[in-house]
């Protein structure tokens, strides 16, 4: 009975970093990693997906992706989505613009939030603030 | 003796944290904070507010209209700078060539006053705006709104010819990680 504290004890005074590190790795184990998914738009019109994370795959639908300019001369794509699932989805959106030869020239830094309640669509509007910015790069997460 | 290691113990666990470390400042592991504005939120707003500016008429030109930042007022019980707003606009409008945006430094308008010929443009527009803040609470659950409103006023007409409100509400009963 009096070995129980002893132990107890013992086992934290090895250390609190070990333990939590122990506990990440397991739930790292056990939770799929987090991965980006992207739809890269293309000169003649369509569009390419690159599904990196089937989880989200199997719930968000990509309905449309359409591309024009602003009477300044600047791109602007919209890309629609729609939740296919049961449940609302939180999704975190950024975007990237590519030159004509695929050279990065911009791109949103930070991640948007966005919630997909069930059968919902959104629509998700890039608008290029170079000139050189031909085609948009979608990325896309889930939460 | 058994009250003495208990006690021993409790204070351990109490002593047990999350070492300090660098994030990415745009990443989705950032403190979110009930009780002040984010960093995270300052990207948020700003962002979606710089890409409905850019949609806006007044950007419908090929040539970089002229613009001069206005009053930002916090009306949040925060205290912070507005320009961690405003930067996420004016910077990459600026660094893209899209806008000329006129700054009042005082080094620069002594030099320019020395220079011959030089003259500052005509400010076509000044962007205004104000951050407002909202809070409810249910039970333990507290929920904290911060509103960012911003105005693209012609100076020639005094009329808006832009205007956005971007709110950022974030909930819960304490502080976390994470979006």
């Amino acid at each position: 009975m009096k070995a129980t504290p002893f132990i107890f004890a013992a086992a934290l005074l090895v250390g609190c970093t070990s333990v939590i590190k122990t506990a990440d790795k397991v739930e790292r184990g056990l939770t799929p990693p987090d991965a980006i998914n992207y739809v890269t738009t293309k000169a003649d019109g369509t569009f390419v997906v690159q599904m990196n994370d089937t989880r989200i795959g199997n719930k968000i639908e990509l309905l449309a992706a359409r591309k024009s300019k602003t009477p300044g001369g600047f791109a602007v794509v919209q890309f629609d989505f729609r939740n296919g699932a049961f449940l609302g989805q939180n999704i975190n959106v950024s975007f990237e613009w590519l030159s004509a030869n695929g050279q990065v020239t911009e791109r949103q830094d930070n991640w948007v939030p966005t919630l997909l309640e069930p059968g919902a669509i959104k629509t998700v509007t890039a608008t290029a603030l170079k000139a050189e910015s031909a085609e948009c790069r979608l990325r896309l997460i889930s939460r | 003796m058994n009250k003495t290691l208990l006690l021993a113990s409790a204070l351990l666990i109490v002593g047990c944290g999350t070492p300090a470390s660098y994030k990415d400042p745009n990443g989705r592991d950032l403190v979110v904070s009930l009780e002040k504005v984010n960093i995270q939120d300052f990207a948020t707003a700003g962002s979606a507010m710089l890409q409905s500016m850019v949609q806006s008429k007044a950007f419908d030109r090929k040539d970089p209209p002229v613009l001069q930042l206005g009053q930002i007022l916090n009306d949040t019980t925060n205290n912070f700078d507005t320009s961690l707003l405003l930067s996420k606009i004016t910077m990459p409008l600026v660094n893209a060539g899209r806008i000329q945006l006129i700054e009042s430094d005082p080094v620069a308008s002594a030099a320019r006053t020395a220079t011959p010929g030089a003259k500052v443009p005509t400010p076509e527009f000044v962007l205004k705006g104000k951050i407002l803040e909202d809070r409810a609470n249910a039970g333990r659950t507290r929920q904290a709104s911060y509103i960012f409103q911003l105005t693209l006023v012609d100076v020639r007409t005094s009329l808006a010819v832009w205007a956005k409100e971007e709110t950022v509400t974030k909930a819960g009963s304490k502080n976390s990680v994470g979006f």
